[in-house]
């Protein structure tokens, strides 16, 4: 056996060494090249679920179709403001009834075509007919025979009732092109399969479908006819390439090593340091409109008891986890919506944290017969460590008061499934509202107006049916200098019944390569707009 | 030889048909309601209740399952909820990624665990064979995101040879898709430079991927040659004067690599499975990470799918053991 062993181990290692050699050769003449290459910016946002701006309308959609697609209105700057986009102006009737867009002459979609009212008529039909996600805030107040095209550039809608939010949701809705979608149709789908992997828009950037795969990556080029010109850009960046990362330590890595050119906006805060501490990148930190709630399921014992409530409201140690776990990255908000958004009663206070108080208000409970020794449960969304360790604070709070919480690990789909139904919703769970439109309807409204009971916004079951009639009133309301006093007073008296826990307004986090300039940012979108960025290099 | 093929694959039927009750059954546990995922964040409950009467969701379990067999059999695995293409067209993009990364894992796996394998079992209880121990131990208790975030860290950000990411550059124009394996479709165009893109890209996730599989076959292999080294043929051979490297590296080692060969068939489960954490952080664009985003949205067509082509390739694998230890072993084919 001796020999053998002997002459087993060199004649290996030798074969081994000589292929280790080799391959470090090949590695170590190729060193690698980074994405130096001045027109393609490589981009870490998310990508939405499908490229259909009609089938899915969330945050990295929004992010998306800024870029593909252009809207009448869009939103624009910091603070948010709603300005003329495809449409150079419109009218409102007196009634809030009747709506008139005037659009730019000589605009073009990406396939050379010039746009038209008829195809905003077309686009809004078509998210009417799929009556997925965007087509939320139309719904009940359009019908498709009611958008009309009375000359090729007027565009008129005829609502149902007044509803105020429908201008603050005009910019959710992309203007398509039908000439393009039209021939890909099957069994009057309205080209939805088609159109979830290719473009069809007038937008600042192209799709270029043999670059996507779903959730991995997509490449998008510049449009140079776009309506709005290039003679505020110099020099654009000509191509996008979405790169999106799934895992925060490789998002990190490829931000400090050059080949991303930005993250996705949800850098967690204790990356901070060390992206400011590199050479080439930074991380920008912009105020948005993102509220993080815990919601209380108003129907179920001890959560249909106000001061049960008020004990929960006071045991949230909200400063402490904004400053010690979020790393001061978030402003505390005691509203139900952004603080930095109009139809804030800034006269109304929040509730602090003060564990004494909590105690008199659990002995009141108590003493009305609320079940407050229950075992309770808290659902958080277990892929974000955020919501997890907000849940521990929380309960480990609580158990100092004498109330016992679980924290249950789930995922946002099964919890919006199990928020349909009040016996299905959890005792509590945490989530954000991101803004979907910039308008209060966008948090209050569709969180405490209990018509929503039933979506997963709606899902802590409050009812009071003062509230309900505010908001209804400014809902149909037209003016802002109306429907603001509408929602103040509304906001008072939700958070007079605390029904749910509210906690703080979000600060995104963005590591950003520092070659790129011109970014602008607005909360809708979170500076993803592409067309005023260029890259120094 | 065909016999034997064709016996294996009847004998799989059975298997991917129980696979796919279980399946369904066990993703309707889940509570998750895909109508309303796919409704999106701002629907209201009509609209996600059309959703559901539309995907037949509202109808009874098995007469939900009745009709997913009967389109499963016709090869239409159904469209995706979220990205509203065919699952089939999807899985068709995703596959190849996920095969080159869990063959050439499997490559380096066999190439290298083999041999070593050898080496230990010919050094048994001297140095080579103690550092190799230490070796494989290490490889399958070391948790591979760990030791993918420690490669990525030396060959990407300290020595810059190697891309810490994805399938290829971001600024390199692909390829025109032909079979779908980027490094193929390359070749095809003539592309070399996207082939050498796509080869370094290559390289960590593979060598992350393989190093469970090749601690675990240098074990095997190390006794397997063990255990052959004892037979009375070795002494003959020995006597009869075969040179060295003929004897260990023919006749002890196709002796020695049975439980090896059927060891490889199970890793490669391991390895699709495994690879879900190593396409992850590689942002590999493979199954692996379509898996898991169908779970987090329960996209129930999507885990259909997957779970029944893992359960089919798995198969295939098996099959394609059986076939080499009967290669190895003619008796066993004759025997079926």
């Amino acid at each position: 056996m001796s020999g053998q062993r002997k002459s087993g181990g060199p004649m290996l290692g030798r074969r081994q060494a000589a292929a280790l050699a080799a391959g470090a050769l090949v590695a170590g003449t190729m060193r690698s090249v980074q994405a130096a290459d001045a027109s393609t910016f490589v981009s870490g946002f998310a990508l939405p679920m499908n490229l259909d701006p009609h089938q899915v309308y969330d945050v990295p959609m929004q992010s998306m179709m800024l870029n593909a697609y252009d809207n009448l209105y869009r939103y624009q700057n910091d603070p948010p403001q709603i300005v003329p986009w495809l449409a150079e102006s419109h009218t409102v009737s007196d009634d809030g009834l009747s709506w008139e867009f005037k659009l730019r002459p000589n605009i073009k979609f990406h396939d050379g075509s010039p746009m038209t009212a008829e195809d905003v008529v077309y686009s809004f039909r078509r998210v009417l007919a799929l009556a997925l996600a965007p087509a939320g805030a139309f719904l009940k107040i359009l019908k498709p025979d009611n958008v009309a095209a009375p000359d090729p550039l007027t565009v008129r809608f005829k609502l149902e009732t007044s509803y105020a939010p429908f201008f603050a949701a005009i910019p959710s809705i992309s203007i398509v092109n039908p000439r393009q979608i039209e021939p890909n149709v099957k069994n009057g789908d309205w080209g939805k399969s088609w159109l979830a992997s290719n473009g069809a828009g007038s937008g600042s950037y192209r799709i270029v479908p043999a670059g996507y795969r779903p959730l991995e990556y997509l490449d998008m080029e510049i449009n140079e006819g776009h309506f709005l010109g290039w003679s505020h850009n110099p020099k654009p960046v000509k191509k996008i390439a979405y790169r999106p990362t799934k895992e925060t330590s490789t998002r990190v890595l490829a931000l400090l090593n050059g080949s991303l050119d930005c993250t996705d906006p949800n850098l967690p805060a204790d990356q901070v340091e060390q992206i400011n501490a590199s050479k080439i990148a930074y991380v920008q930190k912009d105020v948005v409109m993102r509220t993080f709630v815990i919601r209380m399921n108003n129907t179920k014992p001890p959560f249909n008891n106000l001061n049960a409530r008020l004990c929960f409201a006071h045991a949230f140690n909200y400063m402490g986890f904004i400053n010690d776990i979020l790393g001061g990255y978030a402003t505390r908000d005691p509203y139900p919506m952004p603080e930095n958004l109009w139809g804030i009663p800034k006269d109304a206070k929040g509730y602090d944290y003060d564990l004494k108080k909590a105690k008199e208000y659990y002995a009141k409970a108590v003493a009305e017969g609320a079940p407050m020794k229950r075992p309770l449960e808290l659902h958080v969304q277990s892929e974000n460590e955020q919501s997890v360790q907000g849940a521990q604070l929380f309960q480990s709070d609580l158990a100092q008061i004498g109330i016992n919480l679980k924290v249950v690990g789930n995922i946002w789909s099964n919890l919006t499934t199990a928020a349909a139904k009040p016996d299905t919703t959890p005792d509590m769970w945490v989530h954000w509202v991101s803004t979907y439109f910039v308008d209060p309807e966008n948090w209050v409204g569709q969180m405490y107006d209990s018509q929503f009971h039933g979506t997963w916004k709606a899902s802590s079951y409050y009812k009071n049916d003062q509230v309900d009639a505010l908001l209804r009133k400014a809902r149909a309301a037209v003016k802002q200098e109306e429907r603001a006093p509408l929602y103040e007073e509304a906001i008072r008296k939700i958070m007079a019944d605390s029904p749910d826990i509210w906690i703080y307004n979000s600060m995104q986090l963005q590591g950003l390569n520092k070659r790129v300039k011109g970014r602008r940012f607005c909360t809708v979108g979170q500076g993803a707009e592409m067309r005023w960025i260029t890259l120094d290099g | 030889m065909l016999r034997f093929v064709l016996r294996r694959c009847m004998l799989v039927l059975p298997s991917l048909f129980g696979l796919l009750v279980v399946t369904f059954l066990l993703i309707r546990v889940v509570p998750s309601d895909p109508a309303m995922a796919m409704a999106g964040d701002a629907a209201t409950p009509e609209q996600i209740e059309r959703l559901r009467q539309q995907y037949g969701l509202d109808r009874p379990i098995w007469e939900q399952f009745v009709s997913y067999v009967g389109k499963v059999a016709t090869l239409d695995l159904g469209e995706s909820a979220f990205s509203r293409r065919a699952v089939a067209v999807d899985i068709a993009q995703r596959l190849p990624a996920t095969l080159t990364l869990t063959f050439c894992a499997l490559a380096i796996s066999v190439f290298v665990g083999v041999p070593l394998g050898v080496v230990a079992g010919l050094s048994h209880n001297t140095w080579p064979d103690y550092l190799l121990r230490v070796f494989s131990v290490m490889g399958i208790a070391v948790a591979a995101f760990w030791f993918a975030i420690m490669l990525q860290l030396f060959f990407s950000m300290e020595l810059g040879w190697l891309p810490l990411r994805g399938e290829l550059s971001a600024t390199i124009q692909r390829p025109p898709r032909i079979t779908g394996f980027v490094v193929a479709d390359a070749a095809i165009a003539g592309r070399f430079d996207v082939v050498a893109d796509a080869l370094r890209h290559l390289v960590l996730p593979a060598l992350t991927l393989s190093l469970g599989g090749l601690a675990t076959i240098v074990r095997f292999t190390r006794a397997g040659v063990l255990d052959t080294l004892q037979q009375d043929f070795v002494f003959y051979e020995r006597a009869m004067g075969y040179r060295r490297r003929r004897l260990v590296w023919i006749y002890v080692l196709r002796n020695s690599v049975t439980a090896t060969v059927t060891q490889i068939g199970l890793l490669f489960g391991g390895l699709i499975a495994g690879g879900v954490v190593v396409e992850a952080i590689f942002d590999w664009p493979g199954i692996g990470s379509y898996t898991v985003q169908a779970i987090l949205t329960g996209d129930r067509q999507v885990m259909l799918a997957v779970t029944l082509l893992i359960g089919v390739v798995y198969a295939g694998v098996n099959i394609l053991t059986d076939l080499a230890h009967g290669l190895l072993d003619p008796r066993l084919m004759e025997r079926g």
